[in-house]
């Protein structure tokens, strides 16, 4: 009895430590596995390059993989859909992949030699995949293609330029912008005739704004809504810092930090305040776009791609503005979705110039795109009847020219992940100063660095 | 010979399971071994670095703190788990109208996958909506207008986790405690009731002692199980507020795949199962020594 007993505990032992070696070890396993799964549709891939390469009378056929879900999602099908109507000879195939594995699966796949055709990459994460050579150089494809780069804005077109040279076609640009709650504002008085916000632009201005809001508006409501963590606190804290000259948080040549304390600290207190303070905002907020959405804040800050949301509101009467100018100058924080072609094992000419051509399409079709919310990136589409048709954007498309962008820096996103928005969350909390943060952000941000 | 085919026949039938086992278990583990000795990517060529993930990890404070949150996470539940598993497991065992329903209700979070327990525990512990606060503002433990953040206090965040864990967890250890309870042959009790003995003696001296090789099984499952931790506190906490709730499961994973530096993964994880090994060959030699005595 005994001895069977333990007897069983060993092989039940062997195996919960064989279980948690592949549980941890799934980790590294998963590389393996997922190259094998390319190499299965590797052979698809090859087959389809045969059908077209060759004359450029036949018809080309494109992977593209894109990231965008829900209204995005939607649009962006759309228009693919509509190309390939108008193009008979360029035919893309729009996979749609989880924005959270997005990055990951195209770095496999491309790695393992199976990456798509055409693909979706943010401004901010291009130096990434350029360094990890993912992203491919465009400028000979761009001249078959005939894309004419100053059609473009060039303040977002700037951003995706390394090295004089063009690594990606830049389709929209999505700032940080403020909404406000048309009725809330009335109600407190601070609506003008013209159906903005009666508003000084100022620090002060901002908060005596938001003081009055707090007086006026009935009992539940709130002045402010914004989250108490992570993306959209640090966004206005990077327009704040970039509104005082601030020039991101990394020196020039790319290795070490350089954050300009004190406007990074004084940035910081400004947001603090009106969290601890005044009160303006709901603490911890588990969903502060609810809060919005529902009519229970007067004014809410998060990217462009929420006009689209709020459109679908029934009964949210609102208005979409740049943020205010509290500081010097007027700055905000933006992303720009763009167009890269990944590397490939064929390199295609015939395709990547198909493959530019679809990119310059959709870049000229932004009216489709800005249904979302985002801002085109070229200026013509700005003067298009469908796109003045459509109520708020214009309201900030100016803003596409104030954003400040990072930094060529292949380690962006970690710097942001694992630097700024840990310690600036603790700040919005109350359990940090802003001067410690800041501190601890520069050490961190070298770590980032030199690793 | 007749064994030899006996043995044959058996191993074709295990055939399909043994490679998919190989394939995905045994070769991933040592590609792993592999890959702790270099500097690996998700694409570029991989670089060999000798022992430098080894040097670095020792060096490494993330890493310790992250193995220090893991061991809180194992102390924080191990003994709880143990001992709500044989209340709940009295409490099942009783002559009961009721016997049944206790056996499903306790068992029934079990079934639940790891996202929709923690996204369940996630809504629990919010502010302001959340089914916790809300019950004490109810009982008016909880001042109008106050609110306990939940997660973004370190202490409180570790209990919210802790105790979703708990509740998800505990029904596969409260049927093991359960059918060693029912093991037990009732003449024992017979016995001791006729000698005189309390309710209380009972459960000490012949309930308790009679389930010891169970309890220690389930010590050692539930140690390496906490140590594997990552997916609840991962949706709940983030890891945050400041790191202080990541385990090392999840620094292990951003290493991995946010920070591409797979090779360095790898080496952790090695760490890991070193450490879960060490701790298991304690346990399996203080048995041992507990069994021949």
């Amino acid at each position: 009895m005994r001895r069977k007993f333990s007897f069983m505990w060993i092989t039940l032992l062997s195996l919960t430590l064989l279980l948690s070696a592949c549980g941890s070890g799934g980790s590294s396993g998963n590389s393996g596995s997922d190259s094998a799964g390319g190499d299965a549709s590797g052979g698809t891939n090859e087959s389809a390059s045969n059908d077209t390469g060759g004359s450029s009378g036949e018809k080309v056929n494109l992977s593209f993989w894109t990231l965008f879900d829900g209204g995005d999602g939607d649009n962006m099908q759309a228009m693919v859909d509509q190309f390939n109507k108008e193009h008979p000879d360029i035919q893309v195939k729009n996979t749609k992949l989880v924005w959270g594995e997005y990055y990951t699966k195209l770095i496999t796949a491309v790695g393992a030699g199976n990456g798509p055709d055409v693909g979706i990459s943010h401004i901010s994460r291009l130096p990434d995949l350029i360094n990890q050579g993912v992203a491919t150089e465009l400028d000979d494809s761009a001249k078959d293609a005939n894309i004419d780069w100053s059609t473009f804005n060039q303040n977002i077109l700037e951003a995706s330029i390394y090295d004089d040279k063009h690594y990606a076609v830049p389709i929209d640009t999505h700032p940080f912008i403020m909404y406000y709650n048309k009725k809330l504002l009335k109600d407190a008085g601070l609506l003008g005739e013209d159906g903005k916000p009666v508003l000084e632009q100022s620090g002060e201005g901002f908060i005596k704004f938001l003081t009055t809001l707090k007086e006026k508006l009935p009992k539940g409501k709130y002045p402010f809504a914004l989250s108490s963590s992570n993306d959209d606190p640090f966004r206005f804290w990077w327009a704040l810092y970039s509104q005082q000259g601030g020039n991101d948080v990394v020196s020039d040549d790319l290795k070490s930090a350089d954050i300009d304390k004190d406007k990074a600290v004084k940035a910081a207190d400004y947001i603090k305040d009106l969290y601890h303070k005044y009160n303006f905002i709901k603490l911890n907020d588990p969903d502060f776009y609810k809060t919005f959405q529902s009519g229970n804040a007067a004014i809410m800050m998060t990217g462009v791609w929420a006009t689209g949301t709020w459109e679908n509101t029934k009964g949210l009467e609102f208005g979409a503005m740049p943020i205010p100018k509290v500081f010097d100058q007027e700055a905000t924080w933006g992303d720009s979705h763009t167009i890269i072609l990944p590397a490939t094992s064929s390199e295609d000419p015939e395709k990547r110039k198909a493959a530019l051509i679809f990119a310059n399409w959709i870049a000229d079709h932004g009216e489709i795109w800005a249904k979302a919310g985002h801002i085109p990136s070229k200026p013509a589409v700005f003067d298009k009847p469908e796109f003045k048709e459509m109520p708020y954007r214009s309201d900030y498309v100016s803003v596409a020219s104030t954003v400040k962008f990072n930094k060529h820096s292949d380690k962006n996103w970690q710097i942001r992940d694992n630097a700024l928005f840990k310690y600036l969350n603790e700040v919005w909390s109350n359990k940090m100063s802003s001067s410690d943060a800041v501190d601890k952000m520069q050490t961190e941000i070298g770590k980032v660095l030199s690793e | 010979m007749k064994k030899l085919r006996i043995d044959l026949q058996a191993l074709i039938f295990l055939l399909p399971f043994l490679i998919v086992y190989v394939l995905f278990t045994i070769w991933p583990m040592i590609k792993g071994a592999q890959m702790s000795f270099y500097k690996w990517t998700l694409i570029r060529k991989m670089k060999y670095v000798g022992w430098d993930n080894f040097q670095r990890m020792f060096h490494d404070d993330q890493f310790w703190a992250a193995v220090w949150h893991s061991t809180i996470f194992v102390f924080l539940t191990t003994p709880t788990m143990i001992v709500l598993a044989i209340a709940l497991a009295l409490i099942a065992n009783r002559k009961s109208k009721l016997q049944k329903l206790y056996r499903s209700a306790f068992f029934l979070p079990s079934i639940l996958s790891v996202s929709v327990a923690s996204y369940l525990g996630l809504f629990m512990f919010q502010p302001y909506t959340g089914f916790i606060n809300g019950i004490l503002h109810g009982l008016g433990i909880l001042a109008e207008g106050k609110e306990i953040f939940w997660l973004t206090e370190p202490s409180l965040a570790w209990i919210a986790v802790a105790a979703l864990t708990l509740w998800w967890t505990v029904g596969f250890n409260f049927i093991l405690y359960l059918s060693a309870m029912q093991e037990i042959p009732d003449e024992i009790y017979e016995a001791a009731s006729l000698d005189g003995a309390a309710k209380g003696q009972m459960f000490w001296r012949i309930t308790l002692p009679m389930m010891n090789s169970i309890t220690r099984m389930i010590l050692m499952l539930q140690i390496i199980a906490s140590y594997k931790v990552f997916m609840q506190i991962y949706i709940i906490t983030g890891g945050g507020p400041l790191d202080s709730t990541r385990p090392i499961i999840q620094y292990i994973y951003q290493s991995g795949f946010k920070k591409n530096d797979l090779g360095y993964a790898a080496t952790m994880s090695y760490m890991l199962f070193a450490i879960l090994l060490v701790l298991s060959i304690i346990q399996y030699v203080v048995n041992n020594r507990k069994e021949a005595a």
